[in-house]
């Protein structure tokens, strides 16, 4: 998982992984929910996230949720964790507006 | 028909020609109930009606691959381990150099002869992939890298301390498919410039 330190940027598949454990869910919800959110456009290798529940658990943003049922372990976000969803939710918003702004005029010089 | 069946193969670390072969051996209908240091053991299925893959765990500690296990279970996948026996040898003792810590002593019947999962799913039409992310994907091919250069270069080791020149010239046998890793790493690291 590489994220950008300086910039603060997420991976997708990180910031995906932290908005399904919003509410707590195990490694197969957690790959349904994503795949179910992005209609199949980005689906996850059950090595892929289990990589990413290690990384991000490691990181304290994540936590183990409840008894463990059996093979399943859930998790939810952490107090740091939403922290982190929350950056990242304000990164995105002026990265889109920011492209809008410059489309936008793009468009409007190619139309005079 | 009750179909059962027994095969002798030695594959090695050579992951994907087991897998391709796992997932022949599928389509005509045959699941794999069992496997040996050499054999593999089936029972019938519906043709085609489970896939594999195979995934290096070698560089795991028994704790570690013991949890990866679970998850995968917990996945709704069944995993069997088998041998690769891809491991440095000195009278009793075991080093991997390319493991985790609490993996580099490969001690019989917790990491030895478990060096690969040979996971199963329900076929659902896809591909069977673990590792879809690209930084995932380069970081595990790595990982199956790491044993093939500890080899070359134990080998070259003991063809400059020892000779004949044979030795040295067979550390040049498992640089070949780390360079094969190596293109494909590559490749990977390329892409992530623009892509995740």
């Amino acid at each position: 998982m590489r994220d950008n330190e300086r910039g603060g940027a997420l991976t997708e598949v990180t910031f995906f992984i932290l908005l399904s454990v919003f509410t707590p869910r195990h490694g197969y919800a957690i790959m349904q929910f994503v795949e179910e959110q992005t209609a199949g456009r980005l689906t996850l290798g059950a090595g892929t996230l289990y990589g990413a529940l290690n990384t991000l658990a490691e990181r304290g943003w994540i936590a183990p949720h409840g008894e463990r049922g059996g093979r399943r372990r859930a998790y939810c976000i952490t107090p740091a964790g939403r922290v982190a969803a929350e950056r990242e939710l304000q990164r995105l918003r002026t990265l889109a507006e920011t492209a809008e702004r410059i489309m936008a005029g793009q468009e409007e010089t190619e139309h005079g | 028909m009750d179909k059962q069946k027994r095969c002798i193969r030695y594959f090695g670390p050579f992951l994907g020609a087991q897998e391709r072969w796992l997932n022949r051996m599928a389509e005509k209908g045959y699941r794999l109930t069992g496997t040996g240091v050499l054999g593999y053991a089936f029972g019938p299925c519906r043709p085609g009606q489970v896939r594999y893959c195979v995934e290096w765990v070698g560089e795991k500690s028994p704790e570690s691959a013991g949890d990866y296990r679970a998850f995968l279970e917990g996945l709704g996948y069944r995993v069997l381990e088998k041998n690769v026996n891809c491991n440095l040898s000195l009278w009793k003792l075991r080093w991997r150099p390319w493991a985790e810590r609490g993996g580099q002593l490969a001690a019989g019947g917790r990491t030895f002869g478990r060096e690969i999962f040979l996971v199963e799913k329900d076929n659902d039409g896809r591909d069977f992939v673990l590792h879809t992310a690209l930084a995932d994907r380069r970081q595990y091919l790595r990982r199956v890298q790491a044993p093939w250069l500890w080899l070359a270069l134990f080998l070259a080791v003991l063809g400059i301390g020892y000779g004949p020149p044979l030795w040295l010239l067979s550390a040049l046998l498992p640089l070949a498919p780390a360079l094969a890793l190596q293109a494909q790493i590559g490749r990977l690291r390329r892409r992530e410039r623009t892509e995740e």
